[in-house]
């Protein structure tokens, strides 16, 4: 019943089931341990009190989260997995203390975001600005929108294996987190992001996706995906001169990442991928690259593809084979009496910006006045050895850290920026 | 009747002259000093020409000797332009609206001078600054000193020429002598006197000034200013005149002593501590380039260069100038040259000898061809671009875009400077040229509605489809 709603059942219970949630996190970026708050929503979708949120509102870096009910009573909440790559994040609600002050928790259903029609009436709900229980309504405006954003996530890549749901309900920073719903109350996408400046142009995750990620979040705690390292491009307009039938579909291998399972295997920029494991793959649009990603995503790591394409005319089978999927941001440490925030050289950084390995860890936030400022060291720099030794993990720069805390004594750093080496001493 | 105001200032004017003149006293006229010292200096006009403009430069030079040439400063000719697009130098003389031809000599390496000499005409009427040179011994110059040079005024003023006077504030080694006047003392490239007449040294681009910049209602921010007409810097005459007879032998400046060892990082005093290395300075090398002399010398990556020729690096301030320190001694050098190089490589002291080659060619010395109707400049692959993009320098490589014309048709298509182009409408691109014989068929076929690159940036390929029609 389009347009009434409120008086549905179905959207009161919706209402009962969108929460409030207050972050504290923990940030390195200022060379020490700082802690920022903030706030976004979420919606619970289950019984056991899990709830379905953004990772750009909660992240493992949370340190503690606070959800407000539909009673505006406050109760804690842990982090179950979360997600960057579709910006899904999944909490547990205490339910012990829920359960103890007797509460009843109602919990909210996934509709289904394929049967969705440019125009259909959605409503989103969630906390603008603070604005808690806050439901504006708007249409769906598209189904189907490619975004895809290397840094997007607080710094983490997102969109390459979904699209996303666009919409004019409004959706300001707070929302993230809540729900997109049908006049129903069915939850058909989680609001995540608006175009800032814009008029009522927000993103959501469909629930197609929120689905499935939600599901194994919650199993596993984590999603491992497969990865292979061709970056595809949209053949759009290019089929005349790769002489293919637009029946034959094709992806266009825009960029292969050097050192990757595909480029080992041999394929490289401007070949066209037509068939992965003999089923035909279509990219010749950029909305039809993000399945075809989770096709490849979603193969176990370590399995084998055949990927058949076509270079000059002629076609090819390459054996690919997977490795685990990995951020391009490592993990992340403030080493406070150096004054220094470093985050550890990941494989995929490591290749972005052509590095003979993965030795080091970037220095993220440097402290004024402490030593690894006095010493002349910057952000951006990686720190490959710490005295001498060669920083494989990010151990052992924490260890040496450790031992310069109970016994302070020069100690030497050798970094590496824009491929030039410097040394550096830490003076106590 | 004359107001209060004025009447003050005209006998603060006459105090001052009186003054002037007591201190002067022992020392000939300046005013003539100065018209004398005129015909040392020149302004001087080129053209940078381009795919598409032409680009006129002025700037200022000094006169070294009797055929007529004429230094100017490093920075006056962008050095990624090629020699052959360097046109029509002009020369002026101070407060003269017409000009004569120059000719383009090319650039040292060592002093990073540009030669330029005028023509006969104009050569009778100039005067070497050698011949305002004090002997060796009387070169001495002192803080507090007084000294005076020459500015020149706009090619809108016929570069009419004024004076500038100050006083030695400090004397630095960075690594060359360097003395530093408390105001503006001369054009940059131009020569600087004492109140004797005799040449102190020759004025350097000026070192930037810092200033707080406020404005209503904000807060005040820093900024950096640096005058480009004037310059309070003095390259000294002791680090000036032995080197004028390095006039280029080529229009390239070539040969080019090369050493090969990349990326040379200063150790600051305490590693050098750390080292046990107190006294001395020292440079980490980044990488040794592939088939440098560096390369055949054993020197590695990593390797702290202590010492050239047994003469230990000095310590100069700031840290950074040990690098230009280690430069000089390469670019003093020509090739075949042997430098000894003490490294220390972790806790082993070795002495490498190396043998200097010619520097391979570079990017402005790369061919390169225009295609108008595309809007590109593609150009040789050379030994520098493959150090940039890591691959092997012995191996053929393609071609590199140099310029997009804007709204172009390859600007379009997302084409842009400096991308490596790998195919072109599916052909592999080795060599440069394999780009001009496919570019040149694309270009020329009017029927064509469109073509195909593949180029390769940063560390990824993307292919780019070129509308032509």
């Amino acid at each position: 019943m389009p347009g009434r709603a409120a008086m549905s059942r179905g959207f009161n219970r919706l209402l009962d089931a969108v929460v409030r949630i207050d972050v504290r996190e923990v940030a390195f970026e200022a060379g020490t341990r700082r802690f920022t708050a903030s706030l976004g929503s979420g919606v619970i979708l289950s019984a056991d009190g899990l709830i379905l949120t953004n990772a750009h509102v909660v992240s493992p870096r949370a340190v503690e989260i606070n959800i407000t009910l539909a009673n505006l009573e406050r109760v804690s909440a842990t982090l179950v997995g979360w997600d960057h790559w579709t910006d899904l994040a999944v909490l547990r609600l205490d339910m012990d203390e829920v359960k103890r002050r007797g509460w009843k928790v109602a919990y909210a259903t996934f509709g289904e975001s394929e049967k969705l029609f440019p125009g259909q009436e959605v409503f989103a709900v969630g906390t603008p600005h603070g604005l808690t229980r806050t439901v504006t309504r708007g249409i769906v405006s598209n189904k189907n929108r490619y975004f895809e954003d290397s840094r997007a996530v607080n710094g983490y890549e997102t969109g390459a294996f979904n699209t996303w749901l666009q919409t004019d309900a409004a959706i300001n920073p707070g929302n993230s987190g809540g729900p997109l719903v049908t006049s129903d109350g069915k939850v058909v996408g989680i609001s995540s992001r608006g175009y800032m400046g814009a008029n009522n142009l927000g993103f959501a995750i469909p629930s197609a996706t929120a689905k499935t990620v939600m599901s194994r979040l919650s199993k596993d705690g984590e999603i491992v995906r497969s990865y292979i390292g061709v970056v595809p491009g949209a053949l759009q307009d290019l089929e005349n001169f790769y002489s293919l039938e637009l029946s034959s579909g094709g992806v266009l291998v825009n960029s292969v990442d050097p050192g990757s399972p595909a480029a080992k295997a041999g394929l490289r920029g401007g070949d066209i991928i037509l068939l992965i494991d003999g089923v035909k793959v279509d990219g010749r649009f950029p909305e039809q690259l993000p399945p075809i990603q989770n096709l490849i995503a979603t193969r176990p790591v370590g399995s084998t593809l055949k990927v058949s394409a076509r270079r000059n005319g002629e076609m090819r089978d390459y054996d690919v084979v997977t490795e685990k999927l990995e951020s391009r941001v490592g993990e992340e440490v403030a080493l406070e009496r150096w004054g220094l925030s470093v985050r550890k050289v990941s494989r995929t950084f490591a290749r972005e910006n052509q590095l003979d390995n993965e030795l080091g860890v970037l220095v993220i936030g440097v402290q004024p006045g402490f030593p690894g400022a006095v010493a002349g060291v910057s952000r951006g720099d990686i720190i490959t050895k710490v005295n001498q030794l060669p920083i494989s993990s990010i151990d052992i720069v924490k260890a040496a850290h450790a031992a310069y805390e109970t016994k302070p004594a020069p100690t030497l750093l050798e970094t590496q920026r824009n491929r030039r080496v410097s040394l550096f001493i830490l003076q106590p | 009747m004359i107001p209060l105001l004025t009447r003050r200032v005209l006998l603060f004017l006459a105090v001052a002259q009186l003054f002037s003149r007591a201190a002067a006293a022992d020392a000939a006229d300046l005013p003539v000093l100065w018209a004398e010292r005129l015909k040392s200096v020149v302004a001087v006009e080129y053209v940078t020409e381009t795919e598409v403009d032409r680009r006129p430069t002025a700037t200022m030079g000094t006169v070294i000797d009797a055929n007529g040439t004429i230094i100017i400063p490093a920075g006056s000719i962008d050095p990624r332009a090629a020699t052959w697009q360097l046109k029509d130098f002009k020369v002026y003389l101070p407060g003269e609206a017409t000009s004569t031809p120059g000719e383009y000599i090319g650039q040292d390496a060592f002093t990073g001078w540009h030669f330029v000499r005028a023509d006969a005409a104009t050569r009778v009427r100039l005067t070497p600054v050698t011949a305002y040179a004090a002997p060796v011994e009387s070169r001495k110059i002192a803080l507090a000193d007084f000294v005076w040079g020459i500015g020149l005024r706009g090619k809108d003023e016929d570069f009419t020429p004024y004076i500038l006077q100050s006083h030695i504030a400090f004397i630095q080694s960075l690594p060359q002598r360097t003395g530093i006047a408390q105001q503006e003392v001369a054009a940059p490239g131009l020569p600087v006197f004492n109140r004797q007449g005799h040449f102190v040294g020759l004025a350097l681009s000026s070192f930037g000034q810092t200033f707080l910049q406020l404005s209503r209602g904000a807060r005040s921010t820093a900024v950096l200013l640096i005058n480009v007409e004037e310059s309070s810097a003095i390259l000294l005459a002791d680090e000036v005149l032995p080197f004028l007879n390095r006039v280029p032998k080529t229009v390239s400046g070539r040969p080019l002593a090369w050493l090969g060892a990349f990326g040379l990082e200063p150790m600051d005093r305490d590693v050098a501590k750390f080292l046990n290395l107190s006294a001395q300075s020292g440079a980490v090398v980044s990488e040794v380039l592939e088939g440098s002399p560096a390369e055949k010398a054993g020197v590695q990556p990593r390797d702290i260069i202590l010492a050239i020729d047994g003469a230990p690096l000095p310590q100069l301030k700031p840290d950074t100038i040990v690098v230009r320190y280690i430069e000089r001694e390469i670019d003093r050098r020509a090739p075949g040259d042997v430098m000894t190089l003490t490294v220390l490589r972790g806790m082993e002291r070795l002495d490498l000898r190396a043998v200097l080659g010619e520097e391979p060619k570079l990017i402005r010395e790369a061919e390169r061809k225009y295609f108008d109707r595309m809007g590109l400049t593609a150009r040789e692959f050379v030994y520098g671009d493959a150090i940039e993009r890591r691959v092997k320098a012995a191996e053929p490589s393609g071609a590199i875009v140099h310029y997009v014309k804007p709204s172009s048709p390859v600007a379009i298509a997302g084409l842009r400077f400096d991308d490596w182009i790998q195919e072109i409408d599916g052909v592999v691109i080795k060599t440069f040229a394999d780009a001009v014989a496919k570019l040149t068929e694309i270009e020329r076929d009017d029927t064509k509605p469109e073509f195909v690159m593949l180029v390769s940036r940063i560390n990824e390929t993307a292919v780019l489809r070129v509308k032509l029609r």
